[in-house]
């Protein structure tokens, strides 16, 4: 379906040519921005790629850090990354899924709980890393007594992410047209039938839109963990070892490190890739998931 | 959005608020019932392990070379030492709070800190380098500072040939940086860099590769590369030669002292490895971070 704004046929018949040259003004302007945007985008990935990719190897993604970092792999520090994002993703994704569906389908939006809600996550989204960090420091690793560990880290960054994701996953539901509630109804189907076989797979693009920015969030995050999941470059053996993140281990060869520029941009392609790689596959099972609920 | 899916009226608003209340307490029993567990767990494998394990945190220009002795000193002696950065007045806090067994200052200890005990592991210093080529063999204090603060423009006017200065100056949140404006006085602001660079050896390339070149490196740094031929000059410093030596006798004055902090009565295994950290077992590593051995 052709989307885009008839300008001809909207300017009519009184097309002068300043009005024309308008039009084609803001069309370089929006054409320029667009890519600048994606030029933007080349240039920090070829730069890593100029940089990075000639440290990496199998053995670089598998084995330890040596030497500071300078020698060695990541192999530890993906491990870390890992366990961070899984528990930070295990716990934010079930409750900010309930928030969601509390917000958008049963609570009217001027209701005053709901607004305090909604309130709320768009203030805690804009907090800053660091304070998540502190608060995570405070709460986790010394009122809880999880100490620095991948634990602690993990449940800061949920707490980090769940704002992303409860909004957009609230969007994707209230953009499913009333109809489909109203269908539903009119079948006799309960609400909870509803809401699992109609609104949520028709809502799955708000909750995967959710899911990537939140990964990215997580993944790129560094302030958030060096007070809770720690620095300790070592390979974790349970959750409440302490493990660095590959975000930590970037800022720490680029900036502490003399010598750590080459396996700092390695690093980053790697970060940059497992962000492209989780995309990619989130979109694809997005499309997949809706396709087969809608569908069978 | 209007309440479309309530069209009996307010039974079914009870039930969904009943389902979805069931649901988060399910969740909750859940996530306690993990984190119960997993408690447990941690509290039975880590008493094994809490007499043995070291906490260490503190500055982050410290913590890379801490937590490489770190691993060293769990290879001879079958411990855990956890490394955590966050600054120097962290290090000295969590030492204080007992948070952390020993904290990491890239300082020497204040007036105010005197309830701390602090042992300088290595030396971090840094020296003003030009190009071999450069006629001059010294530059006072308010020299160094008209050079980089972009009042001198050729060094002819300190002696030198006529040449135009080219300042090199390191990039933002390096403690290098840090270091130099502060024993300056300076601020970054004020600094009129030709070129930014970012570690030691880029430092050095530059002024190699520039004869009207001014830059300062690591000590460690410089000096290695003289060794290797590279076309720099160290230049004293008030009238202190910039050397090793200099350095690590505490006589060169643009340095710091890398300390690990306690507070009260030390343990055993944290003075062990406070006597590790300054033994010559360490140089290789000190000197790899192109820090200078306190010893």
């Amino acid at each position: 379906m052709d989307r885009s704004i008839p300008w001809a046929a909207l300017s009519g018949g009184r097309s002068s040519t300043s009005s024309r040259s308008a039009d084609r003004l803001a069309a370089t302007c929006v054409w320029i921005a667009a890519a600048a945007v994606s030029a933007v985008f080349f240039w920090l990935l070829s730069d890593l790629v100029r940089h990075g990719a000639g440290q990496l190897s199998w053995s670089f993604l598998v084995d330890a850090p040596s030497n500071a970092g300078r020698a060695g792999g990541i192999g530890p520090i993906v491990l870390s990354t890992a366990w961070i994002l899984a528990i930070a993703l295990g716990v934010s994704l079930p409750v900010g899924l309930g928030t969601a569906v509390l917000l958008a389908e049963v609570t009217s939006p001027e209701a005053i709980f709901g607004r305090l809600v909604r309130r709320s996550l768009d203030v805690l989204a804009g907090v800053p890393s660091i304070v998540f960090g502190l608060f995570g420091n405070a709460f986790f690793c010394v009122t809880l007594g999880l100490g620095f560990s991948i634990l602690a880290g993990g449940l800061t960054l949920a707490c980090m992410v769940l704002p992303i994701l409860i909004r957009s996953t609230e969007e994707g539901l209230r953009a499913v047209p009333a109809e489909y509630r109203l269908g539903g109804a009119a079948l006799g189907l309960g609400r909870f039938t509803i809401l699992t076989r109609l609104l949520l797979p028709a809502a799955t693009p708000g909750l995967v839109a959710g899911v990537v920015l939140g990964f990215g969030r997580a993944i790129a995050e560094t302030a958030a963990l060096i007070f809770t999941s720690g620095y300790v470059d070592r390979r974790p053996e349970s959750v409440f070892d302490s493990g660095r993140a590959l975000s930590i281990h970037i800022y720490d060869l680029a900036i502490n490190i003399p010598g750590g520029e080459r396996n700092a941009y390695a690093t980053a392609l790697v970060l940059v890739m497992i962000l492209l790689l989780t995309n990619s596959v989130a979109s694809w099972l997005g499309q997949r998931l809706r396709g087969q609920h809608l569908h069978s | 959005m209007i309440d479309v899916g309530n069209p009996t009226g307010g039974a079914r608003v009870v039930k969904s608020t009943l389902i979805t209340g069931l649901w988060s307490l399910a969740l909750m029993a859940l996530g306690w019932a993990m984190s119960g567990c997993g408690a447990v767990g941690a509290d039975s494998g880590s008493t094994s392990r809490r007499a043995e394990r070291l906490v260490i945190t503190g500055s982050s220009t410290v913590a890379p070379l801490v937590a490489e002795i770190g691993k060293r000193f769990e290879a001879s002696e079958g411990v855990r030492v956890d490394v955590q950065t966050g600054g120097s007045s962290r290090g000295i806090a969590d030492a204080r709070s007992g948070l952390a067994d020993i904290g990491m200052a890239s300082r020497a200890l204040g007036a105010e800190e005197e309830d701390l005990a602090g042992f300088t592991i290595a030396r971090d210093g840094i020296c003003v380098i030009v190009h071999r080529d450069n006629a001059l063999t010294e530059l006072s204090d308010p020299q160094v500072v008209e050079i980089f603060t972009g009042r001198l423009a050729n060094w002819q006017a300190v002696g030198g040939d006529e040449r135009e200065i080219t300042v090199v100056n390191k990039a933002e949140g390096r403690s290098t940086l840090e270091l130099f404006l502060k024993h300056f006085a300076l601020d970054n602001r004020d600094i009129a860099a030709s070129v930014v660079i970012g570690d030691n050896e880029q430092g050095i390339k530059t002024v190699a590769g520039n004869p009207g070149a001014i830059g300062y490196v690591s000590i460690g740094a410089a000096e290695h590369a003289v060794a290797r031929g590279v076309a720099i000059k160290l230049l004293p410093m008030s009238g202190v030669d910039a050397s090793t030596e200099t350095l690590s006798a505490g006589i060169f004055p643009l340095a710091r002292p890398l300390t690990l902090v306690t507070h009260g009565k030390t343990s055993a295994l944290a003075q062990r490895f406070i006597n590790y950290a300054g033994s010559p077992a360490v140089y290789d590593l000190v000197r790899e971070l192109s820090f200078v051995p306190a010893g």
